[in-house]
């Protein structure tokens, strides 16, 4: 058994693995199929409750991922905002000496997150030119409520 | 209505079990169109590369290494396992795999092939040591398994790369 403390490397070589046997075709196929029938919870959420479903999705998820991050909902404006002073999982990638890790690890957040708030009618930006650093910001915008 | 939260690492615990039906989900794309031998390939490199410090500590120190990896393991996942450990073997009872545990109960799909992160993974783990692996029984439902880590016999090969059952 993988421990969830771990996925991380193990899913930085299913990047690797991905890209030896299909390119980076294969990595952006599969992120696209994992945000097709992962993230329906986080689909879900802002289905039904709008730009709030982003800070109800990831109260949860990046408090057990213990990351280092500040939130913001404005739902008058129709915005949400993640600036992630320290990702956990880009962290221990980083920490993590004697592996080497997928380099473009943090690509598929744009990639799984795009795909689901596109379609919903939300813009979707993410600033991963410090992700060296495990920091990056995402902006998410629509919908006014 | 604005909220604001700011949180920071130190005050929560790295735990995080919606990865494991993260992992399966990757694991079932894998199989689907690569086939089961991708799958089988990239948890063996998984594993000899992550865990090559601690194969290191088994050729170094033997069995107790793997036998403190698992507690530590199934300790954090909150899962029940049962340790068996003499000189030349390692037997782990697990009464159900935390991480299938955790997708049945939250509706994530479990790999048709996620058994191999335990029979591959321990394989894998044993290659460049004294040692070999046996998933000598797995339930799929649950996880339910019997984990076997015994002395290599004389002339029996170090590495199983091309097995394709």
């Amino acid at each position: 058994m993988i421990p969830c403390t771990e996925f991380v490397p193990a899913y930085s070589q299913l990047f690797k693995t991905l890209e030896r046997l299909g390119g980076k075709a294969a990595v952006e196929a599969f992120c696209r199929y994992l945000s097709a029938n992962f993230l329906n919870n986080l689909r879900d959420l802002v289905a039904a409750n709008g730009i709030r479903g982003c800070w109800l999705y990831w109260s949860r998820t990046l408090s057990e991922e213990a990351a280092d991050f500040t939130m913001e909902l404005d739902e008058e404006a129709g915005a949400f905002s993640i600036a992630m002073h320290k990702c956990p999982s880009k962290g221990r990638l980083l920490a993590w000496r004697h592996i080497e890790p997928y380099p473009d690890y943090c690509w598929h957040c744009d990639l799984l997150y795009r795909e689901v708030f596109e379609p919903l009618g939300y813009s979707y930006e993410i600033d991963l030119s410090q992700c060296d650093q495990a920091r990056c910001r995402i902006v998410i915008k629509g919908k006014k409520q | 209505m604005k909220e604001i939260m700011h949180r920071q690492a130190a005050e929560r615990v790295y735990f995080h079990q919606d990865f494991h039906g993260a992992l399966s989900c990757g694991i079932e794309y894998l199989h689907a169109h690569y086939g089961a031998r991708a799958v089988r390939e990239y948890l063996r490199e998984f594993a000899l590369t992550f865990y090559a410090p601690l194969r290191q500590a088994v050729r170094e120190q033997g069995l107790a290494v793997l036998k403190d990896h698992f507690e530590r393991l199934y300790r954090l996942e909150g899962g029940e396992a049962r340790f068996t450990l003499s000189a030349d073997e390692l037997v782990i009872c697990v009464a159900a795999c935390p991480a299938v545990r955790h997708m049945r109960a939250s509706g994530y799909p479990v790999a048709r092939l996620f058994h191999e992160t335990t029979r591959t993974v321990n394989e894998a783990l044993c290659e460049g040591t004294p040692f070999v692996a046996d998933l000598a029984q797995y339930d799929p439902q649950t996880g339910r398994s019997v984990q076997r880590f015994s002395r290599r016999t004389q002339g029996l090969q170090a590495t199983v790369p091309g097995r394709t059952s």
